[in-house]
């Protein structure tokens, strides 16, 4: 049997995904991650004195005194675009976390850069690899509500729920903080995955409840030269959501989904053969889609984006899923909403 | 290591918190708004020959904490599972301020637990982030203390962070957290997760022995990572004086019909089953389909 090499990891950034993404990806068998870089050496002295892994300081260090053949950016968004740069550079494969960049500039250039190599290059949209989301994706694909006409993607958190000192997430939207870059950017991205991108933004409006320098709430209209239209309604400061939350609903000729990323119903205008599905409501559960993974720390689809970024690097899988060109996407619409919110949203 | 109870109460209901529908959720937290209510259902589960309760140690824990030790005359007979900490507490303080903020906060403000001032004269988070144990150590008894007073038998690690620290593969962290859990709390060290049968090979390689681990259990595989063959034959060839093993979420959410959970259930080498329900019926239905032996 053909002894395969280890990959070698690096990661950047061991804040709460840094620290999470280390404990699946650690899981993976033919893995090995190798260094670590963090600023704070509390963290650094810990992973030092149970880790057999490299600490670096300064994520510069890293790449010159190791050789990781991929990475986890998991440092505030701001500093993904150096540090992509570097991997590039190096011929790193790269898994950024959301949102990718903060300036769809710069995010359209590293997706440029990426594209002419052969480097496997992810952002960390997780909804991606949920199996509802999965399957609601299938159902669009084969049609299974007729022609789709009209969405709502909307999400809800209790992330911030008291006026605080403007610090981490509520500092700037320079740094990536915001309701629209932390929370906005994962249903603009579902909606980007399954409707695809909007040619139009409208309608764009920003609330703060409790942030003063950023958004805690937003909403906004899509629409598309094929006909179809959607809002988008995004809530961080929503205390009777005890988890994070995305729910969507889309509008077809043929019937209605409504998905959560725990539940699927769809009603439909005529039964389907193929799914099993009868005319009205079909109610299902995540207990009915799940597929199981190889190892479980937060859900089963943060487990399965970074095996499947594992997968891309061994080339068992050759659908790079989630690349640097759909966080590109994502940040136009981004950087579309402020536009909008900017130019019309202020009386 | 005492056996532990075969059938146990567990708090999700009680919560609003259902893994499949977020409309059931809120349902039952409505209803268990009115702390009567919980009660109530206590009463019922304890007429009903339960003398295990399973609770997290969220911010509704304290009040049913008083209320049992209010009665204690009334309740002399039940032994306690808690499971730390409520992870929810955490989540939103680490995702906005960052882990060590967070842990000072926790650690360090209205924190009135032996140890603590001298912990911040020694130069606080700085002294103390060096020594991951102690932190862990000074967390677990923050979280106890609302359960103080009361007959605890095992105290099990959230599988959140069960799990999280099982990626790392850190065998002194475990062996701490147990070794802690028996000599400074007098219980048996529980872990709740996800991926039963790799915790417990891990375990077994670390020599860690005398734990309960609670994971779920269910026929068709939900929360169970790997898969359900994996975690019937790691219960097959399990030997229940090293390694207790309790399930939880047997029904899958409800995806699965009571009898035919239990069925599943009853055929594993298992020793002890949480369940959550709120009515009567339920309640009794359940005791009289678990047939552990």
């Amino acid at each position: 049997m053909m002894n395969l090499k280890k990959i070698k990891i690096g990661i950047i950034g061991a804040g709460r995904m840094g620290i999470t993404h280390y404990s699946i990806i650690n899981s993976h068998p033919d893995v090995k991650i190798e260094s670590i870089a963090d600023p704070s050496s509390l963290i650094l002295t810990m992973m030092n004195k149970y880790l057999s892994v490299k600490t670096f300081k300064d994520y510069n260090d890293l790449f010159k005194e190791s050789s990781p053949d991929a990475v986890l950016i998991c440092t505030p968004p701001n500093l993904h675009y150096p540090i992509i740069k570097i991997a590039a550079e190096k011929g790193v494969h790269v898994f950024a976390e959301k949102p990718f960049t903060t300036k769809y500039k710069e995010a359209f250039e590293l997706s440029k850069l990426y594209a002419g190599k052969n480097l496997v290059n992810q952002v960390g949209y997780v909804n991606r690899f949920n199996d509802v989301f999965v399957k609601v994706k299938e159902y669009l694909d084969n049609s299974l509500i007729g022609k789709v006409a009209r969405f709502k993607s909307e999400m809800f958190s209790c992330t911030i729920t008291q006026s605080g000192e403007s610090s981490g997430w509520r500092a700037s939207r320079e740094s990536g903080g915001g309701a629209i870059f932390e929370m906005a950017t994962h249903a603009i991205d579902l909606m980007n995955f399954l409707i695809g991108k909007p040619d139009k933004i409208t309608g764009s409006s920003l609330n703060h409840i409790y942030s003063k320098n950023v958004e805690d709430i937003i909403s906004s209209t899509f629409l598309y030269k094929n006909g179809i239209t959607g809002t988008l309604y995004v809530n961080w400061s929503d205390t009777s959501y005890r988890k994070p939350t995305n729910k969507i609903e889309i509008f077809g000729d043929g019937g209605r989904i409504l998905a959560d990323q725990h539940s699927l119903k769809v009603f439909l205008n005529k039964p389907n053969e193929k799914y099993n599905l009868r005319q009205g409501w079909n109610t299902s559960y995540i207990t009915d889609i799940f597929r199981p993974v190889p190892f479980y720390v937060r859900g089963n689809e943060f487990t399965r984006q970074l095996y499947h970024f594992v997968d891309c690097i061994q080339g068992k899988e050759t659908d790079n899923q989630c690349s640097f060109a759909d966080g590109v996407k994502t940040l136009e619409v981004i950087e579309n909403i402020f536009n909008d919110y900017e130019q019309n949203g202020k009386l | 290591m005492q056996p532990i109870d075969k059938i146990i109460l567990g708090d999700n209901q009680f919560f609003g918190i259902n893994h499949m529908s977020q409309e059931k959720a809120q349902q039952l937290a409505e209803k268990f708004f009115d702390f009567n209510n919980i009660c109530q259902v206590y009463d019922t589960a304890i007429q009903a020959g339960i003398r295990g309760i399973m609770l997290n140690s969220n911010d509704r824990a304290k009040d049913i904490c008083n209320y049992f030790r209010d009665n204690k005359s009334k309740y002399r007979e039940i032994r306690w599972y808690p499971f730390i900490p409520y992870p929810q507490k955490y989540a939103n303080m680490v995702a906005e301020k960052g882990i060590f903020p967070t842990i000072n906060e926790v650690l360090f403000k209205d924190n009135s637990a032996s140890g603590v001032l001298g912990m911040m004269a020694k130069g606080g988070m700085a002294v103390l982030g060096k020594d991951a144990i102690r932190m862990m150590q000074m967390l677990i008894d923050i979280e106890m203390k609302i359960f103080k007073g009361l007959d605890i038998q095992v105290i099990f690690l959230q599988n959140i962070i069960t799990d999280l620290l099982l990626g790392y593969g850190i065998k002194e962290i475990f062996e701490e957290y147990c070794e802690y859990i028996q000599k400074k709390h007098h219980a048996i060290p529980g872990l709740l997760t996800q991926n039963m049968p790799y915790l417990k090979t891990k375990l077994q390689e670390w020599k860690i022995e005398e734990i309960v681990i609670c994971s779920s259990f269910n026929k068709i595989g939900y929360l169970m990572s790997p898969s359900v063959n994996a975690y019937v034959e790691a219960a097959k060839a399990n030997d229940p004086s090293k390694y207790q093993l309790m399930a939880m979420s047997t029904l899958a959410s409800g995806a699965i019909p009571a009898k035919e959970a239990y069925d599943f259930i009853n055929a594993q080498n298992i020793q002890s089953v949480v369940f959550g329900a709120s009515s009567k019926a339920h309640i009794e239905e359940t005791i009289k389909l678990i047939k552990i032996s």
